[in-house]
């Protein structure tokens, strides 16, 4: 089995190829930076992975850090490198870096259905001369071209033939020649090439230096001498001189095969989208209509219905249960647990198809890095980078991929400072249990709603605000960011995308939920002698008193929302289900009041997300210390904004 | 006076002289295009003044004033 890799700029539609070619849904957004880890396929027989979006060979960023090195240490058996056709020039930058890999290579032209609207013609088999290599021009995700790929792939995994190197000038040729010739060049790990070595030499490339043992004195004295006739010739340090020399060979070459026939105009969204005036007030209003849309249209005409249906089964099956004599354990358990819990969630699943829905539209079409760019000024005044804007829409879905995608961000602090605040904003699961509290205690009350979404933010900037002021730097770094074109979203990647997120959904309910939901019935219906009890005396009861005296502060001190708030650890959802089945969702006015309900809803926004975003944060911070502080930090926060929240409300009652 | 690109205003254009910048920051901007002579024009300032949208090898590219500082023009 041979293994391939796909490389290419950010953006470049790498992972929509890896899909079309793999048959698989891996997450497509239209931003650069939408794959943070490599992702393994088949195709014919032949491992392909799918790595993290790079522009140069020497990264920055912790998931470009790891495109580097698995093209570097792993030789795969093929590179196929994605080129935007649209964005030539500084695609075939990164062509020039790979091409000294000695590794055989295939570029792809992507997205040639564009070109037309561009007005960009590509002579392809130019391109194919002076690169060295052979070029399959495709639309990734139209998938044309897809078979004519596949061939080509197998020639190259037979022929093994690599690429001609770029070439740079005289001045800087006779150098590498020089060092090719040296002895040595013998000490280089196998598989690296001599010519790549002896730029990376030239360029004094740590990573590289520091894998090779100590240069011997004579060529020391060579390299330094070499150095200082270059800078002295170009006027620039060497690593600049040989960025520069590449940049030449791939205009070059980008000159010589590609022709703009007509400069198109057309309309442009950013017209209005980055406009100074419309640019903010266009954001919010987008954001607002996909929430209104979500959860107030669709949500707020599906869930009485499912709600009702779910309770009209649950009846009926008592009915059944009675007539036929069924144990009323067994089904107890069916109603007041499964169905009760489980259904409880499932109650969401068409406003959530929506939020999902218009979410992928929003990563597909390009806005995303719009909005960075729109928000990064504020962002910074938060200790973030306009990138952690990402992050934050997209935690309005699920925390776990908004969580992963900050690792675009290249700062460690700004990343760090991200990963901690993306949970604040309520994300999907976290729904259920609002819906569930506002609809008895806040009944025609919309603007809680959006209240909810502003405690969320409002938490976002006060940890930034105090991040930043107890930062004693106050070091700002790089925004460096591509504004990608905008695409109408192609009905795939948006459909997969839902789908994924959606059934993903379904499945927590089916499994995760349904689990806890008889767990808790069991637990909430015996005692520790496993007799049949009332739930004031069963098992839960007692494991809930355990912790609940923590919460009487926040007006919630009793055992049935303490055991929620522990079976939301697994899933935010299961808090409805835990609720339903100890509580009753109509019996909540007995234990809630209005001022205790909108505390446990803070309490429950703020604090400490659930297991599988937990473990992503765990990832993305990579330190056990880092994590303690961000689970304490949250939960705290919680806690006492939960606080504030019930004196405030009962102070103006 | 040393021109550098943070002092275009929105439709100008220029010439990349040099970047100078830091190591890593430098290695970074070259990356994405900034070479000796390349032409660049600003496009647009965000809602706030900063960063900015610059169009540099028939792409958009948007970066800080902070970073647009550091890019000397002819």
């Amino acid at each position: 089995m041979q293994t391939i890799a796909l490389i290419g700029n950010p953006n470049s539609g790498k992972t929509t190829l890896f899909n079309t070619l793999t048959g698989t849904s891996s997450y497509v957004g239209n931003w650069p930076g939408v794959t943070v880890e490599k992702k393994e396929g088949l195709v014919n027989g032949h491992t392909i992975l799918d790595l993290p979006g790079i522009y140069s060979l020497s990264p920055y960023s912790p998931e470009e850090k790891l495109s580097r090195r698995y093209i570097l240490d792993k030789h795969p058996d093929l590179i196929i490198d994605v080129i935007d056709a649209t964005n030539l020039e500084r695609s075939l930058y990164l062509t020039t870096q790979l091409a000294e890999l000695g590794r055989p290579l295939l570029l792809v032209l992507n997205m040639e259905d564009l070109l037309e609207r561009e007005g960009i013609k590509i002579d392809v088999h130019r391109l194919s001369q002076m690169t060295g290599a052979p070029v399959v021009t495709i639309s990734a995700s139209k998938g044309t071209g897809i078979v004519e790929l596949k061939e080509t792939i197998e020639t190259c995994l037979h022929e093994k033939k690599s690429a001609l190197c770029p070439l740079f000038s005289n001045f800087v040729e006779r150098y590498i020649n020089h060092l090719i010739a040296d002895d040595y060049m013998h000490a280089i790990p196998e598989g690296r090439p001599v010519r790549w070595a002896a730029i990376k030499l030239i360029e004094e490339d740590e990573l590289f230096l520091s894998s090779m043992p100590a240069i011997p004195e004579e060529l020391d004295g060579y390299l330094k001498n070499a150095r200082e006739e270059l800078i002295a010739h170009y006027d620039d340090d060497p690593e600049a001189i040989i960025i520069d020399q590449r940049y030449k060979v791939a205009e070059a070459i980008s000159k010589d095969c590609q022709r703009k026939i007509v400069e198109k105009k057309s309309f442009n969204f950013d017209s209005i989208a980055t406009n100074r005036v419309t640019a903010i007030p266009l954001f919010i209003l987008i954001m607002g209509a996909v929430f209104y849309l979500s959860i107030g249209l669709v949500g707020g005409y599906t869930t009485p219905i499912l709600e009702n249906a779910f309770a009209f089964v649950g009846e009926k099956i008592y009915q059944v249960a009675e007539i036929y004599g069924v144990f009323p354990l067994l089904s107890g358990i069916l109603v007041d647990g499964i169905i009760a819990g489980v259904g409880a969630v499932l109650t969401f699943v068409p406003q959530l198809f929506v939020l999902f829905l218009l979410l992928s539209i929003l990563e597909d079409c390009g806005y995303m890095a719009r909005i960075a760019f729109i928000m990064d000024r504020m962002m910074r005044s938060l200790g973030l980078s306009g990138k952690s804007i990402i992050p934050l829409v997209i935690g309005t879905g699920c925390s776990v991929p908004a969580i992963m995608s900050s690792r675009t961000i290249e700062h460690q602090k700004q990343r760090e400072l991200t990963v901690i605040v993306t949970p604040f904003i309520p994300c999907g699961a976290k729904m259920p249990v609002f819906a569930l509290m506002m609809t008895y205690f806040f009944p025609g009350q919309w603007y809680i709603a959006p209240m909810i979404y502003l405690v969320g933010v409002l938490a976002v900037v006060i940890t930034g605000l105090l991040a930043r002021a107890l930062d004693k730097h106050k070091e700002t770094n790089a925004f460096i960011l591509e504004l990608p074109r905008y695409q109408i979203p192609t009905v795939r990647n948006v459909w997969l995308q839902t789908k994924e997120r959606t059934v993903g959904f379904i499945q927590k309910a089916g499994t995760i939920i349904l689990i806890s939901s008889v767990i808790i019935y069991l637990l909430s219906s015996f005692s520790f002698t496993f007799k049949a009890v009332d739930a004031d005396a069963s098992m839960l009861a007692m494991l809930g008193r355990l912790i609940a005296p923590l919460f009487a502060p926040l007006g919630f001190g009793f055992w049935q929302a303490s055991v929620a708030l522990l079976t939301g650890i697994a899933a935010k959802e299961s808090i409805v289900s835990t609720l339903s089945v100890t509580v009753g969702t109509s019996h909540l006015g007995a234990f809630f009041n209005p001022a205790s309900a909108l505390s446990y809803m803070t309490f429950i926004l703020l604090s400490s997300p659930c297991i599988a975003a937990i473990s992503a944060m765990a990832k993305e911070l990579g330190s056990r210390r880092k994590l303690l502080f961000a689970l304490l930090w949250q939960t705290g926060f919680a806690y006492f904004s939960a606080l504030l929240v019930r004196y405030l409300v009962l102070l103006f009652q | 006076m040393q021109m550098t690109m943070d002092e275009l205003t929105v439709g100008q254009k220029g010439a990349v002289k040099a970047v100078r910048a830091p190591k890593q920051l430098k290695r970074r901007l070259m990356d994405m295009g900034f070479t000796k002579g390349v032409p660049i024009e600003v496009i647009k300032l965000a809602p706030m003044g900063d960063p900015i949208e610059v169009s540099i090898r028939g792409y958009h590219l948007c970066l800080r004033k902070a970073e647009a500082r550091k890019i000397e023009l002819i």
